[in-house]
Formats: C-alpha cells, structure tokens, sequence
C-alpha cells in the first residue's frame, strides 16, 4: 500500500515538474495545488501533534505517531480485513453524500457572493421534513418509493425555504446574510425539537431510549441500494452518493452554462452592474439562498431517508457537524462544484483514517478527533493560499500593471485573495509607505 | 542613441543640473518591454510633464523610480551619483513624494493629524503636535497652500485634501515631488490653483514630475515635456519651442484632431421627454434633482454640463431606473416608462454609457465576451432554452472587439479587470452602442481616457447621432461640452438654469452658469420645447 502511494506520488511530482506553462498558470490549476498544499500542511501539523503527544506521553509510544499518521493517510484502507476496508468504504460513500450537498451549498452561495453559514440549520430543517413524511404517510412496498421521493422533496422545501429567509433579509432590508443565517440556525435547532417533542409518534422507544427518531425504514421508507450493499455489505451504501453527484454536476452546469447561473454569478460579482443590466438582483439573492438552502436540506434527506441513520431530534443544544463542514468542503474546492465531490470524499476519507487511529494504535477518540479537526481548520486556508500562490508568480514574473484609472475596486470577500494581483500599482506604494 | 544619452550622463556627472536621472531604463515583464530604453531627466526647480496614452508605461517608470520594479538595464543618478532604489523606502529618503490621483488620507482624522502620519514628532511617546502645527502653518504659508489645520479631512473640499497630500510631502522634506494626474478630480478653478501652487514650489526649488494626458495643463505649467509611447521614449520638448498638436502627434504617432468633425443637427422626433422630475437627495433634506423639464431630439446630441456634485448622477440614475423618480414623468419615444424597470427602458431603446464603468458598467470579474452580452445575454439569439449559447457569445464578442478596436490580452476570454482603463470603456461603449437603441445616455464618456481613445469615442457619438439617435451627453470637461454638443443645458444644484448654443457660447459664459453666478429663468426651458 505504502509503496502505492508513493509510486503515485512520483508520478504526480513529475507530472508537475514536466507540467506545460500554461497549465500552471491556469486558475484551476492554481486552485487545486493551493488545495493541496493545505491539506499537506495539515498533515503536517497534525503529525507534529502526534509526535508531541506520543514524546510528551508515557502511554502512547513514539513509533505510534510515525504508525498513526500513516494510518490516517490510508484512511478506509487501514481497516484491516478486506470485509471490514468493504465496510468502512461503503460508510464513507454513504457520509460523503451529506457532506458533498452541503459543501455544495456552501459553494454556490460563495459563487454568487453571499455567506451562507446557515447551512446546519437549513441541513436540520431538511431532515425534519423527510423523516416527517417518511413517517407520517403508510406506505405499502408499491408506494413506499413514492413516498421516499416525497420525502426528498418535502425535505427540500423546507431547506429552501429556510434558505430564503436570509436572503429576504439580504435583498429587501440589507441585512448580512451571515447574522440571518447564524440565527435561523439556532431558530431551526429549537423548532426540530419543539416539532419533534409536540408529535411523540415519530420517536423511536425501543429499549427504553427517545433520544432518536424511528429510523425510516419502520415505515418501509428507504433510499434505494440497487444492489450497492451487496458491493460494500454491512455498511450503510445507497443511491445518495450517485444522485449527490449528479446534483453538484447539475449544479455545475446552471453555474457556468446557464442564463440563470450567469445572472446569479453577475450578481455575485457585481451587484450594481447587474442591477445596471437589468437582472433582478434582489430576486436573485432569494434565489442563490434558496439553492444553497436546498442543497443542504437535500444532504439531510439523503442522510436520514438512508434507514440506518436516526435522527437525534432533541437538538436546540447542538447543531449538525455536516452543516458547518460544508464550509471547508467549498473552500477546500474552491467552490467549484465538480471539485466539491472530490473534497467531500477526502475529508470523509481522512475522517475514517481518524476512526482507526483510535482503533489501532495508543491515541484515544478525542486525539484522532483533534487531527481531523487540524486537518479540515487548514483546509479553509485554500483561499489564502491561493492568494499567495497569485502573489508569489507577481513577485517572480512581475506582470505588468496595466495604467487602469486607480478607481476603487470592488472587493468580494470571498475572492478577495485574487484580487492582489489587479491591485493598481499606485495602491501598493502607499501601502509600502504607511508601513514605514 | 543611449550611447549618446550615456556620453552626455557622464559629462554632467561632475556637476549635474539634474537632480532625478533615469537613463536607459528597460523593465520586461513575459510578452511585452513596458519600458524599452527610456530616459527622463529632472532638472531642479522645474515642471517636468510625463505625457503618455493609457498602458505607454508611465506607471512602470514610476514604479521603477519607486524602487517597486527593479529594471533590467539602466540606472537612475541623484545629483550625478548613481543610487539604488531597492523599495519604497530608498526613494523617501532619497527625498522622492507622490501625490496619488485617490488621496490616501484618513477621513476622521485633521489635516494636522494626517500631515504628521508616520512621522509624529514626540517626546518619549508623547505628541508635541505644536512644532509640528506651526511648521504646517508656515509651510501652507510659503506656498500657498491654504488648509485649516484642524479641519477633518471628511469635511474639506476635494482641492484642500489635495493641498494636504502636498503639505504631506512638504512636511517630509521631500524636494521631487511626482504628481500622478492631479487635476482628474479637481473643477477648472481649482485647477487654477492648483497650477499656481506647482509654479511657487517649482520657484521655490522643487522639483516636480507632473503625470497627465491633458495638454492643456501640460502647456499651461511645464517646462518641459518627456513623452513615452507604447513603452518606448520619444523624445523630451521644451514647452515654450512647441505646440499642442505636436505633443498629441508625439504621444499618440499620428495626427489628432482636437475639433470634433461634426456636420450641423438634424433633430427630428422627440425621443426623450423628461416633465418636472424632481429626486430626493441621499440625505433627504433637499431634492438632489429639482423640477427638470427637458427634451432630446434624435439627431441632436444635448449636453447636461455642470460642476461635479450639482445632482448630474442623481438625475442620470432615475432617467436609466437605478433609482426611482420622486415626482415628474420620463417619457421615451412617446411612452410613458417613470415605473418601467431597467431592463424594460434597456430592451426599448435606451443605452447608457454608466458614468462609473467598475461600479456599473462592467462586471470585472467577468470576460469581456461575458461583459458584452450582460443586456442581451437572454435574447434568442445567445440563449436557447436557458442555455447560453457560448459561440453565439463568441462571435458577436469577436465582431465587437474588431469593430471598435477593444485591445486586450487574450481578446474574448481577457479578463475585463485586467483590461486597461480606456479598453474597458471602449468594450462598454462598444456594447452601448451596438445595441438597438434610439437614446443614448453617455456619462463622462471619455473620463480618464488619452487624446486618441477620447478622439474615437467622440467619433463614435457623432456618427451615431448623424444615424437619427438621440445623445444626451453628461461631462464635467468644458472641452467636451463646447466640441461635442448641440445643445448644452446647465446643471446646477439640481436645476437646469440655463440653455445655451455652443457656437455662441463661451467657456466663461459656461463657467458662470455652472457656478450659479448666472442663470436664466424658467421660460427658457420652456420656449426650448
């Protein structure tokens, strides 16, 4: 396995040595290696960690750290037998799919220039809608699948809807999305428990436990397997990761193909411009909220409409880790849709490699926890560093400065980075003189 | 020819009359010489003018002087020696201040305050801001620069910010002072001023480095005039040997013409009729735009001239819906469009050339091919079924950018923000133009642009208006309004207080009107219709 890895690694290195020039300069490319720089360098400090903790204690022995961060590279694959990598591999599939809407969400939000942090709470309001439904209609085995896809539906509704809140606030009032989003959070956790504590039918009691919703599958509600348990048996695999595939190449599509994705981009960019054009900005900010709102609403559908998954309904404490981790998975992907598969997979994969550092070597849970945690707080840095790779090739290449008129330029806060290397160069004196 | 530049540095070494030299300088960047072997020579206690179009490499040569870029061939010589100027620090202590075209001051803070920034006189981490205060009073003395020390920058006019940035440099010791197109943002009296204060500094030993593309400034005040052409250095001319249309000859390779060819109006229907629209000002105390009755012909071109500030944007935005009208009507080809969205007055014949083409006019992080559709992108033709037809968008960009001769990298695919300024404004006035339109709305078409590209752009005006549009042109540039217009109305404090004929008119006659020393009544703006 080492070797395999390494093997390709030499290939990918040559591959990059050898690179064409403009592949190198393209912005793509530009992204994916300022993507993996960040997730080198949180390798890198989490096996600093390791290392810390495996010198620092007298349980855990050196040669774990040097084994752990192996192991954590290796992620489902260091699971041991192949029934059990079958197993894990299947889970991670299953996990990603939540994780890749989300990030989703949070990409598309970022394209159109708005925060949408409100993920968790349009995630949560998604999951309440589906397990509703999915409940609360008999089925028989002829009308089960009809329900499960109301179900889907009905989950993202409530998502969109939530989503729009937000975006009412932004377009008719201004407010920041990210205040609106951060508070209809805490609104959606307190609404799925009061939902859920008003309408006892719906919670499992079994074994004396009501922390948790029935599991859908109680009412013959599932998302179809077509035979992808038999692949990866005993884990949790379905359809959701093919049809959160095909959603983010969908997404991908309206994006850059459509008039649609090109108005709601406009208005990312440029809202004055676009309002000058004669797009609907405001409509459009409703809009890009509702999608993003969807889209996470859609990861919680998948998630619990699975049958294995049940819902922890009393949630006005905490709200879901899928909904936040969209945010390093935009970043991680540079908000690009088809790049958000891949970064939703490896944050997953990474995650299992964490499970089996707790389970192979001296680190307990929580340290594995820590490392994972390193690694997806790093990944967020991809911007930055993207910013820096721009500055660096400024510095080494010196592009010219083209004699725009210094009128102020718009920034986005979310490309903001790129934005340095257009900078006019009278900008940068001063900047240089006020240091003094 | 550098061996002779060479020769004749090291003749003066001994001695030099210069006190800035920058010879034989060469900075590429891949693909392009931004500076081929260019000389510039500051005598002490002159007026040096840097003439060049948009992207000739001024910019560079400054940022060279600045220590920014570091040239591949050449070297620059204070007072005959050989310097090296390694970053920005270097050309500070080499006594080298830039006034930028933007201030760079902070709003909330005095003059005083802002004068003194970085270089607070103190005792142990204690201000002692009154030596600093009376040298500021004794330097805006000497040279006339007349600030309110105390005042907040916030709260002073666009000149007296201005006056502070050079007490700035003033204050600093700094005797070669770069001024980067000062006048962009000043009226034509504080212009005056302004070239009265560059004479006291040069009399008073300063050297001064004056960046702009107007000759008018450059004749009015320079000694002499170092002109720099797609990079390369054409030569230096003492003002008093020479002409306008030299300078412009030098700058631009060619002839240009400073009088705008146009044949007499035609005017025809009425297609704008605006009826007593009055707009709330931001602050809601007073109307921005107050009771204004106007109307445009087609195949006439009617210019709205004022001082900046006197309500033009205010009345440009509600005519195009960015804001809404207060009271009052706008009536286009005989429709009445007051509560028609933008995008229905954009699909019914008007265009607008925005006044702030990074604000409106261009989505900068988008293509150029992008940016060309940006009205018309849902038409059939560039979209089928929601789907945007990439080479429809293609090739429409590509007929655009050959007709108007948009310059740019990597043509379609260029992205708009790496555009320089007077290719930006020609894709957008490509764009305006081309578009089926009857009124045409141009807003300081030619704002920030060289003799060549402002000498296309009004080509292009006539020539739309001699095809039966109707032109409402709004300018800040007395030049422009006397060239170009057919009709020229008076905007002041929000009011149209006079028409008047620029065959007859004068640009003093303007002038008063503009500052509200003069104005005629409101039956002229009735017998006009």
């Amino acid at each position: 396995m080492k070797d395999k890895l390494r093997s390709i690694l030499t290939v990918c290195k040559n591959k990059i040595k050898t690179g064409s020039r403009s592949l190198i300069a393209s912005a793509g490319f530009k992204s994916v290696i300022s993507s993996l720089l960040c997730i080198a360098a949180g390798i890198l400090v989490g096996f600093v960690i390791l290392l810390i903790l495996a010198i620092t204690s007298d349980k855990i022995p050196v040669s774990d750290a040097f084994e752990g961060i192996w192991i954590i590279l290796e992620g489902p694959f260091a699971s041991g037998s192949a029934q059990n990598i079958a197993f894990v591999l299947g889970d991670m599939f299953f996990e990603a799919a939540p994780l890749l809407l989300t990030g989703l969400s949070v990409a598309i939000a970022f394209k159109t220039g708005l925060f949408n942090i409100g993920a968790p709470g349009q995630y949560l309001m998604g999951a309440m809608g589906s397990v509703i439904v999915a409940l609360a209609i008999p089925t028989t085995p002829a009308t089960a699948f009809w329900v499960w896809l109301l179900a889907l539906i009905v989950g993202m509704l409530c998502g969109m809807l939530w989503g729009l809140i937000p975006g009412l606030f932004k377009a008719f009032l201004n407010v920041n999305e990210v205040i609106v989003c951060i508070m209809s959070n805490w609104i959606a956790a307190n609404v799925v428990s009061w939902v859920f504590s008003e309408n006892k039918q719906f919670i499992n009691t079994q074994g004396g436990k009501t922390a948790y919703t029935l599991p859908t599958t109680a009412n013959g509600v599932s998302t179809p397997k077509l035979g992808l348990d038999k692949l990866f048996p005993g884990s949790n695999i379905d359809i959701g990761i093919f049809l959160a595939i095909f959603i983010a190449i969908g997404i991908y599509i309206l994006m850059n193909k459509t008039t649609l994705g090109y108005e709601l981009k406009a208005c990312g960019h440029n809202k004055n411009a676009a309002k000058y054009a004669g797009m609907n900005e405001k409509r459009n900010i409703m809009l890009s909220m509702a999608i993003a709102g969807g889209l996470a609403a859609l990861g919680a559908s998948f998630y619990y409409l699975n049958g294995g998954a049940e819902l922890a309904w009393n949630t006005y404490g905490k709200l879901p880790d899928n909904g936040f981790n969209g945010i390093p998975v935009a970043l991680l992907a540079s908000n690009n849709p088809i790049g958000v598969i891949f970064s939703s997979m490896f944050l997953r994969f990474i995650d299992k490699g964490g499970y089996n550092l707790a389970g192979f070597t001296a680190y307990n849970e929580y340290v594995s926890d820590l490392i994972i945690a390193v690694i997806i707080y790093f990944a967020g840095f991809s911007m930055l560093i993207k910013g820096m790779l721009a500055k660096i090739k400024i510095k080494a290449k010196e592009v010219p400065v083209t004699e725009t008129s210094t009128e102020t330029v718009g920034s986005d806060p979310v490309t903001g980075a790129e934005e340095v290397a257009d900078t006019p160069i009278v900008e940068e004196i001063t900047k240089e003189e006020e240091d003094v | 020819m550098s061996d002779i530049i060479r020769e004749e540095a090291v003749k003066t070494e001994c001695e030099s009359p210069y006190v800035i030299e920058m010879i034989g300088i060469t900075k590429e960047f891949p693909g392009i010489i931004a500076n081929d072997n260019i000389t510039l020579q500051l005598r002490r206690g002159e007026i040096h003018a840097l003439l060049g179009e948009n992207g000739a490499g001024k910019s560079t040569l400054m940022s060279v002087l600045f220590g920014l870029y570091q040239p591949e061939k050449g070297e620059i010589r204070k007072n005959g020696e050989v310097v090296t100027i390694k970053d920005p620090n270097d050309a500070n202590a080499l006594g080298i201040g830039m006034v930028h075209q933007h201030f760079k001051l902070v709003d909330v803070f005095t003059v005083l305050d802002n004068i003194i920034l970085g270089v607070e006189p103190n005792t142990a981490g204690f201000l002692r801001k009154k030596q600093a205060r009376e040298r500021v009073i004794e330097l805006s003395k000497t040279y006339g620069l007349n600030v309110d020390p105390d005042a907040l920058v916030e709260n002073i006019t666009v000149g007296m910010q201005q006056r502070t940035e050079i007490l700035k440099m003033l204050y600093r010791d700094n005797e070669i002072l770069i001024f980067d197109e000062p006048t962009a943002v000043l009226t034509p009296q504080e212009i005056d001023e302004l070239m009265a204060v560059m004479r006291g500094l040069a009399k008073e030993g300063k050297s001064i480095l004056f960046i702009t593309h107007k000759l008018n400034e450059i004749m009015a005040v320079a000694d002499r005039c170092s002109v720099l052409r797609k990079g390369k250095y054409i030569g230096t001319v003492n003002i008093a040997d020479t002409t306008k249309e030299e300078l412009s000859n030098m700058m631009v390779g060619r002839d240009v013409k400073f009088v705008v060819d146009k044949g007499e109006p035609t005017p025809g229907e009425v297609v704008l009729e605006i009826d007593k629209m009055s707009v709330r000002g931001s602050h809601g105390k007073k109307n921005a735009v107050n009771d204004v009755s106007l109307k445009v012909r087609e195949g006439e071109i009617v210019c709205i001239a004022g001082i900046d500030g006197n309500g033009q944007t205010e009345f440009v935005h509600a005519l195009t819906g960015l804001v809404r009208v207060d009271s009052g009507s706008i009536k286009l080809l005989g429709e009445d469009v007051t509560a028609k969205s933008i995008r229905y007055r954009n699909t019914h014949g008007m265009s607008h050339i925005p006044e702030d083409r990074h604000k409106h006019g261009l989505v900068l992080d988008y293509t150029l091919e992008e940016n060309m559709v940006l009205q018309r992108y849902f038409e059939p033709k560039f979209q089928k079924g929601g789907f945007i037809r990439f080479d429809a968008v293609r090739e429409y960009a590509e007929g655009l950018i050959e007709n108007f001769d948009v310059r740019s990298g990597q043509g379609p695919v260029t992205l708009s923000r790496s555009m320089s300024g007077g290719n930006q404004q020609k894709a957008i006035v490509a764009r305006e133009m081309d578009r089926e339109h009857k009124l045409l709305i141009a807003v300081q078409p030619t704002r920030g642009l060289d003799v060549g590209a402002i000498e296309y752009i009004h080509d292009q005006i006539v020539s739309s208006r001699d095809k039966g549009t109707a032109v409402l042109l709004v300018s800040l540039e007395l030049d422009e309004v006397m060239s170009l217009s057919d009709r020229i109305l008076v905007m002041y404090e929000g009011e149209i207080v006079g028409e008047l004929d620029p065959k007859t008119t004068t640009v003093q006659e303007l002038g008063l009107y503009m500052s509200g020393a003069k104005r005629w009544g409101r039956e002229v703006q009735k017998n006009e219709g």
